[in-house]
């Protein structure tokens, strides 16, 4: 027995963390802000010295024709670039840098932006993708306005830029205005014309680089990874709506169904039954269980078959101190479930048996209505409606709620396609053919209960659903009890549906249905789905994204809506609805955790340990919890 | 023997490999980045 890996956490969250850095940084370089001007200290130059200082660039358009003006004029002058244009015009920048002009930092997104640390970082990071460089000078010192933003008049212009006869000249090159302004200047006689200051680029260390080469890539193509985000949330958003509406489609139409053969109903059967209950340190729980399969109102023989598989802490003692009668307690050393089952199903006299767990409380009626569906000589296997009994507590409620709207309504469709995957260990009954045809429970996946039920079902049997037949079953009470449940039960169903990967190629509901439902909605939808709440979050966090908040809710009240009709359909009440938009932010990500942590565990090929659930003992509370024999 | 489980163990290896290169991977690649962004020029 292996520990389960959990290293892949940490890439998944970082990979997480990375892509939403991406689109976020994507989503922020392309938002352009007003330019602001943040002088710094005074630069003294000599009388009739000019330092030219360009902002805006570089330009695509533009800047090339400011260099042409000030190669023919000889004059270096400063540009004050923009980062995110530093990236959009690469080459630019570099025709700047190696025409020996002096580079400098403006701004990240717009001029004048360079106080706040980030964007000052961000357009270093630029510059080190581009030139392998970054430059000391940041910020441009107090400059003579030449007016290039307001006037248009080039004589306006060069008087505005000379007024003060020397200083550095604000000017831009990302308008048609630069080069000529350039130009005129270049031409007055008497100046002479320098850079800002002497200050060389710096050569970027391998890290600047490489960061420069993440940023530049994500500025550039956080556009397309949003575009593979939207496709992956829209194949997710269509296969949970096409979930829904089979949900609700199907159920119906089983509904009506089961409606139209009440009003003609097959003859009652009574056929005697075995009920196999294998336990493993049950022992807050068998009495409770035993008890209630032994207050039954089956009208025919119930055998209990208590199978304590080496249990340490007295289950087959407190299952033999009831002293009811028709209940045989069989000890034996820990194999395992599947062989306290078989253990069980040799030991039971009667062809029909019904298999429970430990840790489940029948309702009286529960035996006789689970056994009606083998009235057709067809029905191999039933499946009851297996329900929680400890709904308190937000936990609780929310397991409730997917019982009902997951596992029940699921069950309801699959019924309905003829191919139920799962015929639940918490309540099943069987036919003894149907389990001699198999050879009886296998141990080669964790989730036994699965397994059995898709070989049932691939030796030809057809598998019912019984909804009036409720047992109550008791749900883990800790978020650590629940993950490790439903990562035995996932692990188990991937176990399953691998082992009978071949009835894809056979003819049959199990493979034509059954598993791809199994495959689509079970295995893909969960791992496309946490793109839904990625993206979310990026719309609440970093864009202005109404229409993500928008998709999210029309989700959430469409699954509220389905979920209520599923309650509707098991006749409970509608009160836990109001949890159901709170399972959307733990709940449902612990649900696509259980699913990539089977699928990791299943790629490294690490065995697992059955994980049992720590037991309350709560369900001597629930309905059949506290009955006693007459 | 179970469905998926790899008995020889050398399945296990290589993931294992690959989870623990893929994962400090991207750890050398955060602090990186994220150092070299927040060190600011």
């Amino acid at each position: 027995m292996r520990r389960a890996p959990r290293l892949h956490w940490i890439s998944i969250l970082l990979g997480l963390l990375v892509l939403m850095s991406v689109v976020s940084f994507h989503a922020y370089t392309e938002i352009r802000p007003e330019p602001v001007q943040h002088a710094r200290e005074h630069r003294e130059l000599p009388e009739r010295t000019l330092a030219l200082a360009f902002h805006g660039g570089p330009d695509p358009k533009w800047t090339p024709r400011l260099l042409d003006a000030l190669r023919e004029s000889g004059v270096k002058a400063t540009f004050f670039v923009v980062g995110t244009q530093v990236t959009r015009n690469p080459e630019v920048t570099r025709r700047i840098a190696d025409e020996g002009h002096q580079i400098a930092v403006d701004g990240f997104r717009a001029e004048g932006d360079w106080v706040d640390p980030h964007n000052l970082a961000f357009a270093q990071a630029a510059l080190a993708d581009v030139l392998g460089a970054h430059t000391r000078l940041v910020g441009a010192p107090v400059e003579v306005d030449s007016g290039d933003r307001d006037h248009q008049d080039i004589g306006t212009l060069v008087r505005m830029s000379l007024h003060e006869q020397r200083g550095v000249v604000r000017l831009h090159d990302d308008g048609s205005i630069g080069a000529d302004i350039a130009r005129e200047l270049a031409r007055t006689p008497g100046y002479r014309f320098v850079t800002v200051t002497g200050d060389r680029l710096v050569e970027a260390t391998a890290a600047e680089r490489f960061t420069g080469a993440v940023t530049a890539w994500s500025q550039r193509n956080g556009g397309i990874v949003l575009m593979l985000l939207g496709t992956a949330i829209a194949i997710a958003a269509l296969l949970g709506l096409l979930r829904t509406l089979l949900q609700l489609g199907l159920a119906h139409t089983d509904r009506r169904l089961r409606r139209e053969s009440a009003q003609e109903p097959p003859p009652w059967i009574t056929p005697p039954v075995s009920v196999v209950v294998p336990a493993y340190n049950e022992a807050l729980n068998i009495a409770a269980t035993v008890r209630s399969v032994a207050a039954n109102n089956h009208c025919a023989d119930v055998e209990v078959i208590v199978v304590d598989d080496g249990s340490t802490d007295g289950t087959g003692d407190r299952a033999e101190e009831l002293n009811l009668p028709g209940v045989t307690v069989i000890r034996q050393a820990n194999q395992g479930k599947p062989a306290a089952l078989n253990t069980g199903i040799r030991a039971a006299r009667h062809d029909v048996l019904v298999l429970l767990d430990g840790d489940t409380i029948f309702e009286p009626d529960t035996i006789g209505e689970l056994v009606q569906p083998f009235s057709a000589a067809d029905v191999g296997a039933v499946s009851g409606n297996a329900k929680v009994g400890n709904r308190r507590g937000l936990l609780g409620r929310w397991q409730h709620l997917e019982y009902c709207a997951g596992s029940n309504l699921d069950r309801q469709i699959l019924h309905a396609l003829r191919c139920i995957p799962t015929v639940p260990g918490a309540i099943g009954a069987f036919r003894r053919a149907a389990l001699t045809d198999v050879g009886g429970v296998s141990d080669d996946t964790l989730a036994e209960d699965t397994d059995l039920t898709m070989a049932v079902t691939r030796a030809g049997w057809r598998v019912a659903y019984r909804q009036q037949a409720k047992a109550w079953t008791e749900a883990p009470s800790t978020v650590r009890g629940l993950f490790r449940q439903r990562y035995r039960w996932s692990y188990g169903t991937f176990q399953s549906m691998w082992k009978h990967g071949g009835a894809l190629l056979e003819k049959g509901p199990m493979g034509r249905f059954g598993l791809l439902y199994l495959l689509v909605f079970h295995l893909l939808l969960p791992l496309l789905a946490p793109m839904m709440d990625l993206y979310v979050l990026y719309g609440f966090l970093v864009a202005d994204a109404p229409l993500a908040l928008l998709v999210w809710a029309v989700f959430l009240l469409l699954q509220t809506a389905s979920a209520g009709y599923a309650l509707r359909l098991d006749g409970e009440s509608l009160k836990p609805l109001w949890v159901y938009p709170l399972q959307q932010i733990v709940y449902r990500q612990l649900m696509y955790a259980v699913v990539i942590q089977s699928l990791i565990t299943a790629l490294h090929g690490t065995q697992l340990r059955w994980m049992s659930v720590r037991r309350t003992g709560l369900l001597t509370d629930v309905a059949g919890g506290t009955v006693h024999v007459t | 023997m179970q469905v998926f489980v790899d008995g020889g163990g050398s399945r296990r290896v290589l993931a294992r490999l690959v989870s623990l290169t893929v994962a400090s991977g991207l750890i050398v690649f955060a602090v990186v980045v994220g150092g070299t962004l927040l060190e600011v020029w």
